[in-house]
């Protein structure tokens, strides 16, 4: 049974530029430049029953625009969109609240506006509260809510809808660590019970956990629609594409030929290439160089940068130990081994740069070149993963014991 | 295919086939059943406009009562003691308190309805509803002050020994037809203001031309008789005459205004729910 069906669906925005319409301010006024842009374009595409399809692409790429065609937010240029079942959007409502009515007559409101019946929220008001976690204040004007209450409330309320077609769009960054991990079980559920899902979302790990199958939209045009691993790989693919060579007025500065950087890759705990790694993975980053004469006292040096050109780390061979790096002719590699990975997940480029450990002027540089894909491993909440352990002190020192031992002779005796 | 299936929670799947947008009648079945599938929204929604209004006030659910009982009394002021101002032989606070309920539910339901569609934007680019509900939900809040303002007229009857007659009965086309107009109008105003927000700031300005050419302050009989047919083109004018002629002077209803007010109303409802169901296309894009 199709759930989900797609026809040829075109969606085009009309998009005002005053700053290109011609004549008198006031023949601007009347003949507005407008400007057609096609936010999706000819996609065609089905869902049966019970799966659970991922919607992924850059942003701007239509993924949003599909879901809002889906929800009947708005209305398609072309084509036609037939739904067999209940449609709805797991959206955090909290935006359709009224700050002056309690938290639990806001449930009625937002649960109503989501298309659920009095009656129905009633039913499931005990368990939305309980959700929800702000039960002590439900009945409290939520002007008075935290922003984190706020959003908890919003979304326990859509979480509770049991649409046959249900529409997650980049939700699962909402509220903390113990409450994602709530709203995963929730949709867990409701995957089990046989709820058509429909997911956007950048986090390419989820997506390739949840999903049975996975769309990739590129400018509005539907350009892969197959098993999750293939296509976030080609999203990947296109993703480093998409990355603009920066011209770096560095870059092969010395001109003399005498060294280069080749390539720089990535290789895997089973020291396979790869393009991703996990936060707190182990990975290696192999720096491959060509020499053509030999540099006796050379240094390469590796340079971590995020994905708006920041140089966030960057390391020298000069650390090496026994300090210093013989370059011969021909081929080789140099490996930069990192047991556990501090990077957030995100996209990130790596360059390299060779030239002689007591110079300044490099030989080669390898200007941002190698882009990895850092996905959720172990997930940490800040700027970066710390490698770490934790151990517990068998013996405290004494200053400690004793002072625990005073405690316990002065309690009275039970 | 199953049309019908039912599902546990009594949830009822069917398909639904979403295409671009047309105009005409053709949609109008669809839009009207849809419509009925949220009759709790809109039960909802209204009962906490009307639950809102007056919270965190001192005063409360009185002010459904102060608001129009204080501008009778302005009026009165006004137009009974500095100016003498023609009331049909009726004392003046009676005469004016009469129109301005249904003058007031008008007024406020145009008013807030006109800014209802771009005062709930988050609503709109994030959650599919039919749109028409909000403007309505605000001709419900006003229905409810309007009901409230009944009953003290009712006390300012007896107080000035005004009975009540059998005829009264007539006061239900009359408040259709007030309600259908209202809704009308503020479907087509929240609309326009989606796109041109200068509407907003016309509305104000458009609300207080509107009540010195209807018959608020003054009686129908003062306006010239060669300017009647003219005159009651604006369903505000038939809407208040008739209103007070049933009320105060327990008259058998005159039909040509009403039947003025009731075309023009019927008519401007069709049309512009027609309208606004070809805006709310394109509502969440523009908004």
């Amino acid at each position: 049974m199709i759930d989900v069906r797609f026809d040829h669906v075109s969606k085009v925005y009309r998009i005002a530029r005053p700053d290109l319409a011609k004549g008198s301010r006031v023949s601007k006024l009347l003949n507005r430049h407008v400007e057609d842009f096609w936010a999706v374009r000819d996609v065609t595409f089905e869902v049966r029953r019970g799966e659970t399809i991922g919607i992924v692409g850059h942003n701007g790429a239509g993924k949003s625009t599909l879901l809002k065609l889906l929800s009947r937010i708005t209305v398609p240029t072309n084509g036609e969109i037939v739904l067999t079942g209940t449609v709805a959007a797991l959206i955090e409502v909290g935006s359709g609240f009224h700050p002056e009515l309690t938290g639990r007559e806001n449930i009625f409101l937002s649960g109503s506006i989501l298309g659920m019946r009095r009656r129905e929220i009633a039913e499931k008001l005990d368990r939305i509260i309980s959700f929800s976690g702000v039960g002590a204040f439900i009945d409290t004007p939520v002007k008075r809510y935290s922003s984190g209450m706020y959003v908890r409330l919003g979304f326990a309320i859509a979480a509770h809808l049991e649409p046959d077609i249900l529409l997650v769009d980049e939700v699962l960054s909402v509220g903390d660590a113990a409450f994602q991990v709530q709203c995963h079980q929730r949709l867990n559920e409701l995957r089990r019970s046989g709820t058509t899902m429909l997911f956007v979302s950048h986090d390419l790990t989820s997506i390739e956990q949840l999903c049975d199958r996975v769309i990739l939209m590129h400018q509005g045009r539907l350009v892969a629609n197959g098993a999750p691993h293939e296509v976030v790989k080609e999203y990947q693919r296109m993703a480093a594409a998409a990355v603009p060579e920066m011209p770096s007025p560095l870059a092969r500065p010395d001109g003399s030929g005498r060294a280069r950087i080749a390539d720089v890759e990535f290789l895997d705990e089973s020291v396979v290439t790869t393009r991703s790694a996990r936060t707190g993975g182990a990975i290696v980053c192999r720096v491959i160089y060509e020499v053509a004469e030999p540099v006796d006292d050379g240094a390469i040096e590796l340079f971590f940068y995020s994905r708006d050109g920041r140089t966030l780390y960057s390391q020298c061979t000069t650390a090496l130990s026994g300090g210093t790096l013989r370059l011969d002719p021909g081929h080789g590699a140099l490996e930069f081994v990192i047991p556990e990975l501090g990077l957030q997940p995100g996209i990130y480029s790596l360059g390299a740069l060779i030239r002689h450990r007591l110079s300044p002027e490099s030989l080669d540089w390898f200007y941002r070149a190698s882009l990895l894909f850092v996905e959720p491993g172990k997930t940490v909440r800040g700027y970066f993963y710390e490698p770490h352990h934790w151990r517990v002190v068998a013996d405290p020192p004494e200053a400690a014991a004793a002072g625990l031992n005073a405690l316990h002779h002065r309690r009275p005796h039970v | 295919m199953a049309v019908l299936e039912a599902r546990p929670g009594g949830v009822h799947t069917r398909q639904l086939v979403i295409r671009p947008a047309n105009s005409g009648w053709t949609g109008v079945t669809t839009h009207l059943r849809d419509l009925t599938g949220y009759t709790d929204l809109l039960f909802t929604l209204s009962a906490h406009r009307i639950s809102v209004r007056y919270r965190q006030t001192a005063l409360g659910i009185a002010w459904a009562v102060l608001q129009p009982l204080l501008m009778m009394l302005i009026f009165t002021g006004v137009f009974s003691v500095l100016v003498r101002m023609p009331s049909d032989g009726l004392p003046y606070a009676l005469f004016a308190y009469t129109a301005l309920l249904p003058w007031n539910f008008f007024a406020t339901a145009l008013t807030n309805g006109t800014s209802s569609l771009v005062g709930h934007t988050q609503l709109i680019t994030r959650v599919y509803f039919p749109r028409e509900i909000l403007p309505l939900t605000y001709v419900i809040a006003a229905a409810f002050d309007f009901a409230i303002g009944c009953i003290v007229l009712i006390g300012l009857m007896a107080w000035y020994n005004v009975a009540i007659t059998p005829h009264v009965w007539q006061l239900i086309p009359i408040v259709l037809v007030l309600t259908a107009w209202s809704f009308a109008l503020a479907m087509i105003f929240s609309a326009a203001q989606v796109r041109w927000r200068d509407v907003g700031m016309a509305v104000p300005l458009l609300v207080q031309l509107w009540m010195f050419a209807s018959p608020v302050i003054y009686p129908l009989s003062a306006v010239p008789p060669t300017w009647r047919s003219w005159y009651l083109l604006n369903p505000m004018a038939g809407i208040i005459a008739s209103f007070r002629d049933v009320l105060l002077h327990g008259r058998l209803l005159d039909p040509v205004p009403i039947t003025y007010s009731a075309l023009i109303s019927a008519s401007a409802l069709v049309g512009s729910y027609l309208v606004f169901k070809r805006a709310e296309a394109t509502m969440a894009d523009v908004v």
